[in-house]
């Protein structure tokens, strides 16, 4: 009776492993289907073929340029996000008063629509890079500053107290105990910031820009070029995949005991 | 080892000598466009390609903007030292805040705002526009003017239904019949009708200025702290400017060809029919009357009363005349 089982569940298998290719392959059918059928024209929604069309006709070159201006930009806002968000947890982690000061600030500063003040910064700062990496950082750090307090705070208390009934200092406390701990929820903020970072280079390159993928790609509406707007916004949302993806491989070379434990 | 010391110490040297007499030779110029690089932008291009600038030793550095409020706040605040912009911004900004900004030389001695509509849709006029639902972008300049200019073909604003989109959705809301007509600029014509031909229809285009309302609009505005620090370069940047807006209308080709040079995204033949298509917001009875590149007061103080009348605001909060300076104009 078990006989048939393996072969039916190579099928199972096979479908389960490519479930989300296989997933998008057909989103992407069915979307060229209604295009085509239903004859929507390209200004409309550009069928899937019009798009990578739109894609090869750009050179190799200029999708590079772009690309680099934007990736330069969000990372460097990102790096910045993590200097400036590491201390600060543990700065608002070791002291309550401090937590009690720059809560509110930071709460102020995330809930404030940074495409409403972009505008302003460019003003302040010019429209070169400092700019663009400070709208970049503005979107990103909070997440950051958050999962890295809350790691931090969950240690076990039982580690707490061992470790000051061995009289380690508070540096080691910090170093050698809350970071370990706080690790996973560190990269689950990383993880969320680096695709901020991205939305935070295209807002900045919105407001002022000369090259990028988000400048490129209000460029290609105002000259009513949909299908290459759509190849832009395609090829952004893959670099933030790969940039997501790239945490997780850093996580797993540099911190592989900190994953969750397959089954 | 020593001697090739030497060698890279006297290379370097002369690296940086040579590096240096270079900067020193031109002026660094930073221009403003109050838009995405485009057609009507090519004269700032073409000047560059030709070779304008550099004749009277000027190195120009392009800024992209956002709008004419964009581009005049970059201005303002000394990011940029000259560019194009709308005039009636300047004037309305200056009458409420005084804008350290001066007009230096016309460039659209027409108002490039328009109808545009397809055949098809019962509309062959102005006056037709009751009832119908008429689309337009939120930032456009154009929108202040609008119950202007349906005042002057006896319509008010509650007349038509008035609806908002983003610049890019105008031409395909109007093309798949989402609203009757859409507010742009003429400069978008020849966009509009590439679009509208591929989905099998007839563009019609209203401009405004054809129904009373005659204004200056796109001017070269200048941050007066550069015409006042560095007036000589200003003189000899005006001077370039207003060749090279000659040269691109004479040359559309060649000026589509420029500005795809330096920005490969724009296309050279769009950008072209652009230019031809707006050759009358440059060219017109306007500087027929008063010649190409002068000023006129008359012009200058009834472009003012369509702007306070389109803002609200009262005719004697500005001299016109001290928004505009006709020192930097090329004898």
């Amino acid at each position: 009776m078990n006989q048939t089982r393996p072969l039916k569940s190579w099928f199972a298998i096979q479908a389960n492993r490519f479930a989300p290719l296989i997933f998008f392959v057909g989103l992407v059918i069915l979307w060229e289907l209604i295009c085509t059928l239903g004859k929507v024209p390209n200004y409309v929604l550009p069928s899937p073929s019009a798009i990578i069309t739109a894609f090869f006709n750009v050179e190799f070159s200029r999708w590079m340029g772009h690309l680099w201006a934007t990736l330069r930009v969000a990372l460097m806002g990102f790096i910045l996000s993590i200097l400036i968000a590491l201390p600060l947890s543990i700065g608002m982690m070791r002291s309550e008063l401090m937590n009690r000061i720059l809560y509110p600030a930071l709460i102020v500063i995330q809930s404030t629509p940074v495409v409403a003040v972009a505008p302003l910064i460019i003003v302040l700062l010019g429209t070169d890079d400092p700019s663009r990496v400070l709208i970049t950082c503005l979107i990103t750090f909070f997440p950051l500053v958050v999962s890295t307090t809350t790691g931090m705070l969950e240690t076990p208390p039982e580690m707490i107290e061992l470790s000051q009934s061995l009289r380690a200092p508070r540096y080691r406390e910090t170093w050698q105990i809350r970071i370990p701990y706080a690790i996973p929820h560190i990269f689950s903020g990383l993880r969320v910031s680096i695709t901020l970072a991205i939305i935070g280079a295209v807002v900045a390159e919105f407001v002022a820009a000369e090259e990028g993928l988000g400048y490129f790609i209000q460029f290609s509406t105002s000259f009513f070029k949909i299908p290459q707007a759509f190849s832009g916004l395609i090829f952004l949302s893959i670099i933030s995949l790969l940039l997501f993806k790239s945490i997780q491989w850093i996580q797993m070379w540099l911190f592989p005991w900190s994953l969750p434990k397959k089954k | 080892m020593k001697k090739t010391m030497k060698k890279t110490l006297e290379l370097s040297l002369l690296a940086g000598l040579i590096a240096s007499s270079s900067a020193m030779a031109a002026d660094t110029v930073t221009f403003q466009l109050d838009w995405l690089p485009g057609g009507d932008k090519a004269p700032i291009y073409s000047g560059i390609q030709q070779g304008f600038f550099e004749e009277v030793d000027i190195e120009v550095k392009i800024a992209s903007g956002r709008g004419s409020t964009d581009a005049l706040t970059k201005m303002a605040t000394g990011q940029s030292d000259i560019g194009t912009s709308d005039i009636g911004a300047l004037m309305a900004a200056k009458a409420q805040d005084d804008v350290p900004v001066t007009a230096v030389l016309p460039y659209f001695t027409q108002a490039p705002h328009a109808f545009f509509t397809v055949k098809g849709s019962g509309i062959s006029s102005i006056k037709d526009l009751k009832g119908k639902k008429v689309a337009t972008s939120p930032f456009t300049s154009s929108n202040a003017f609008l119950p202007l200019v349906l005042k002057q073909n006896g319509l008010t604003e509650d007349d038509i239904k008035l609806v908002k989109s983003d610049p890019g959705a105008l031409s395909p809301m109007m093309i798949t019949g989402n609203a009757d007509a859409i507010i742009a600029w003429v400069t978008n014509t020849a966009l509009f009708d590439a679009q509208t031909k591929e989905a099998g229809k007839e563009l019609i285009e209203m401009p405004w200025s054809d129904s009373g309302l005659s204004l200056y609009s796109s001017t070269l505005l200048a941050a007066d702290k550069f015409l006042e620090e560095r007036p000589d370069v200003a003189k000899r940047f005006v001077k370039a400017y207003a060749k090279s807006i000659a040269f691109t209308y004479q040359y559309p080709d060649k000026a589509g060809a420029d500005i795809h040079k330096m920005v490969p995204e724009v296309d050279a033949a769009i950008a072209s029919a652009q230019l031809k298509s707006i050759t009358g917001l440059v060219y017109n009875d306007v500087t027929e009357k008063d010649g190409v590149g002068k000023f006129s007061t008359d012009r200058i103080q009834q472009t003012w009363t369509y702007v306070a009348e389109a803002n609200g605001l009262s005719a004697d909060a500005l001299d016109p005349t001290t928004a505009v300076t006709t020192d930097f104009l090329p004898e």
